[in-house]
């Protein structure tokens, strides 16, 4: 019992958050440095092959996807809960007590001035709100006055912001559903598993008059192949701009070349396909046959030593660089003109009428409202915290008729205590003594 | 005006080189005049250093927020401010003369970096890359503020009693809690960072965290002050534990600035 009784202390204690903080900076720290997501022979080329072991076996190569960072988070997310649910009923007494006369005047607060003068003016100096008269048990005059007691909120405010960013983050990667289509304009794609198909109606690259790229444009639209239970729905998006549709945001992700490719069997036609930069293109009958579309050159140049490249942006001498492949092995690579044909045994292939695809991003993520409400909790939280310092300030009269002026600002400390001396006017006591 | 530009950037530097010097001779020769002197051309140089970031928008045709130059500079005024803020709230001179070196350097690093100015990418037009990086300016001076704190309570430690020095110096209980204010101010502003960050990486990538290094880092700085503040309220970690924390933070702050670029790009490279 006594075990159990420690451990919950612990699991609920400061010194477990700051732990907590620490472990979790070094793991991030960690999962930065390490490039992610490679294979054991890259990492072992890259450090060596006993690090790169350790790399994999520690889950280093997907830090923040592995056992032990999610092991990390969830204690953290447990201190905040425990912190916030023990600390709950206590906030709220003690919300209720600052701002009632009772309890601080039967203590002498953090901070004590004597015979001070005019104790109405030393409130306003400290600028609080108009003091309440109010008794002493043992009946002496005294006035009371409060301030600012949200600012008893902030840590747990802030605290609950972080638990829902964490949580609606954790939701989201758990839930979330996301797809890519690309395409050129008129192509119309299905969107995952979803049943819906997305249509390209347009996509327009706007440029400066130094040819650098203002936007990304693309018009589409979202509906059922069958035309069934929803309307068609259409947008335009572009970058930072996306579009919601049945429910599924659309982001201007990306864009890259495109050709058609058009395949002649024996001179006959046999395929047409629209082919991206970096894709392959199996041919129809006889898919161990495939073409790999390497790059595209706008202003092709050959440079002995260098390879190929572009002159310039322009379309003035137009190439793809592609290769050939059968059964997985490399028969050739060589650079192709637009409108050129290219043989393999009986086939012939042709790109023409190269142009720009649009990638475009599809996501669903049920819980980024509870991540974003988690952060504007955090700061809403940071700022009751730093900015909104509660404050109590009374006065008591002596029995010769003087006052004696008390004050208690957790957070102000000294800064406190020499606004407080300030604002008593002349009164000399503690206060004074401690500057 | 981007000329325009050019002439005061040099003007601010060397206002600001004057106002170093004088904070030192502030403490070498013990005469409060020569702080005064300093402050005013503390306070002259950042009038100049504002007007130079506002000709850099206008010729531009942006907010001057977008590359090394840009947020190098913007660093060194958001610092430049927080300091001076501070040391006009607390009367505090001395932590002019530690930070105006800072101040220094970091301009003096935005100098060595491309003026060019270019166009934006696509990604980086957006009206929240005002809100993201002008909080991080803020967030960033306020840091550098707590780590020249950090220092000097460092140093006072080690400090002979020193009767000009202790006139000078906030005693420890002061100067730990002008250190808290800083790191406050730099928390929060950290923190609308971070969110706003977040909010513009999903409009404009679909994703509002990627883990991406500068996102990674940003987050490790916001939990070493995290971590900053959880440590003062306990007792016997408040004053000389929590200043070590502070310069640590800002050793995070300078590696998400300039480390994250120069060693671990990713989607931010082009800050």
């Amino acid at each position: 019992m006594k075990a159990i009784k420690k451990t919950w202390k612990f699991l609920c204690s400061m010194r477990f958050a700051i732990l907590l903080l620490v472990v979790l900076a070094i793991a991030c720290s960690v999962g930065s440095l390490v490039t992610q997501g490679q294979t054991y022979d890259w990492y072992a080329q890259r450090y060596s092959e006993r690090t790169a072991g350790l790399i994999l076996a520690l889950g280093l190569d997907d830090a923040f996807h592995s056992v032990w960072f999610i092991v990390i988070t969830a204690f953290l997310c447990l201190n905040l809960l425990l912190c916030n649910l023990t600390r709950l009923p206590q906030l709220i007494r003690r919300t209720q007590a600052e701002g009632r006369p009772d309890g601080a005047l039967r203590t002498q607060g953090d901070v004590t001035s004597e015979n001070v003068p005019d104790p109405e003016a030393a409130f306003a100096r400290l600028h609080m709100p108009k003091p309440e008269p109010c008794k002493t048990e043992d009946g002496r005059k005294a006035l009371f006055s409060s301030k600012r007691r949200a600012g008893l909120w902030g840590a747990w405010v802030c605290h609950l912001g972080i638990l829902l960013l964490i949580l609606g983050f954790g939701l989201g990667q758990m839930t979330q559903k996301q797809y890519t289509v690309y395409g050129v304009p008129g192509d119309a794609k299905p969107i995952g598993d979803t049943g819906w198909m997305l249509e390209i109606d347009d996509f327009t690259i706007g440029l400066r008059d130094d040819a650098t790229v203002e936007q990304y444009t693309a018009a589409i639209s979202v509906y059922r192949p069958d035309g069934g239970d929803a309307a068609r729905e259409s947008a335009e998006i572009s970058v930072n701009h996306p579009a919601t549709l049945k429910g599924m945001k659309f982001y201007q992700n990306s864009t890259g070349w495109a050709t058609r490719v058009n395949v002649l069997k024996d001179g006959a036609p046999l395929q047409d396909a629209v082919v991206c930069a970096g894709d392959f293109l199996p041919v129809a009958d006889k898919p161990d046959l495939v073409v790999y579309l390497n790059a595209f050159y706008p202003d092709y140049v050959l440079t002995p030593g260098v390879g190929p490249s572009t002159a310039s942006a322009d379309m003035n001498n137009p190439a793809w660089l592609y290769s050939v492949y059968y059964q997985g092995r490399l028969l050739g690579m060589n650079a192709l003109m637009d409108g050129e044909e290219l043989t393999v045994d009986e086939y012939t292939f042709t790109f023409t009428d190269t142009q720009n695809f649009t990638l475009i991003q599809i996501k669903e993520d049920h819980f980024a409202w509870l991540a974003l409400l988690g952060g504007i909790a955090t700061m809403l939280g940071l700022l009751l915290a730093f900015y909104v310092q509660p404050a109590r300030v009374w006065a008591v009269q002596q029995a010769d008729g003087n006052w004696t002026l008390h004050g208690a600002c957790r957070k102000g400390g000294a800064i406190f205590r020499e606004k407080f001396a300030q604002a008593a006017g002349g009164g000399k006591g503690q206060a004074e003594e401690e500057r | 005006m981007l000329q325009v530009e050019n002439t005061l950037f040099t003007i601010v530097m060397l206002l600001y080189f004057a106002s170093m010097l004088l904070y030192f001779a502030f403490i070498a020769v013990k005469k409060e005049g020569v702080a005064k002197v300093a402050v005013g051309l503390q306070i002259a140089g950042l009038a100049l250093h504002t007007a130079a970031l506002i000709c850099r928008g206008i010729g531009a045709g942006r907010l001057p927020l977008t590359n090394q130059y840009e947020f190098a500079t913007s660093f060194a005024w958001g610092l430049c401010l927080v300091s001076l803020i501070f040391v006009l709230k607390f009367k505090f001179p001395v932590l002019g003369a530690f930070s105006a070196p800072v101040v220094f350097l970091i301009i003096g690093y935005a100098a060595m970096q491309s003026k060019e100015v270019k166009n934006l990418m696509p990604a980086l037009r957006s009206n929240w890359l005002g809100f993201h990086v002008s909080t991080a300016i803020i967030a960033y001076g306020a840091f550098g503020v707590s780590f020249v704190l950090g220092v000097i309570f460092l140093l006072r430690e080690k400090m002979r009693t020193h009767g000009f020095l202790d006139e000078h110096i906030p005693k420890r209980e002061k100067l730990d809690l002008i250190a808290y204010r800083s790191v406050s101010l730099g928390l929060l502003f950290l923190t609308f960072t971070i969110v706003t960050g977040a909010i513009w990486a999903e409009r404009a990538w679909g994703s509002y965290w990627s883990w991406d290094p500068k996102e990674t880092w940003s987050l490790v700085t916001w939990i070493i002050y995290a971590a900053y503040l959880h440590l003062r309220l306990r007792r016997g970690w408040e004053g000389r534990a929590a200043a070590i924390f502070a310069v640590i933070g800002f050793v995070c702050v300078i590696f998400t600035y300039i480390g994250v670029n120069t060693f671990l790009p990713g989607i931010h490279s082009y800050a």
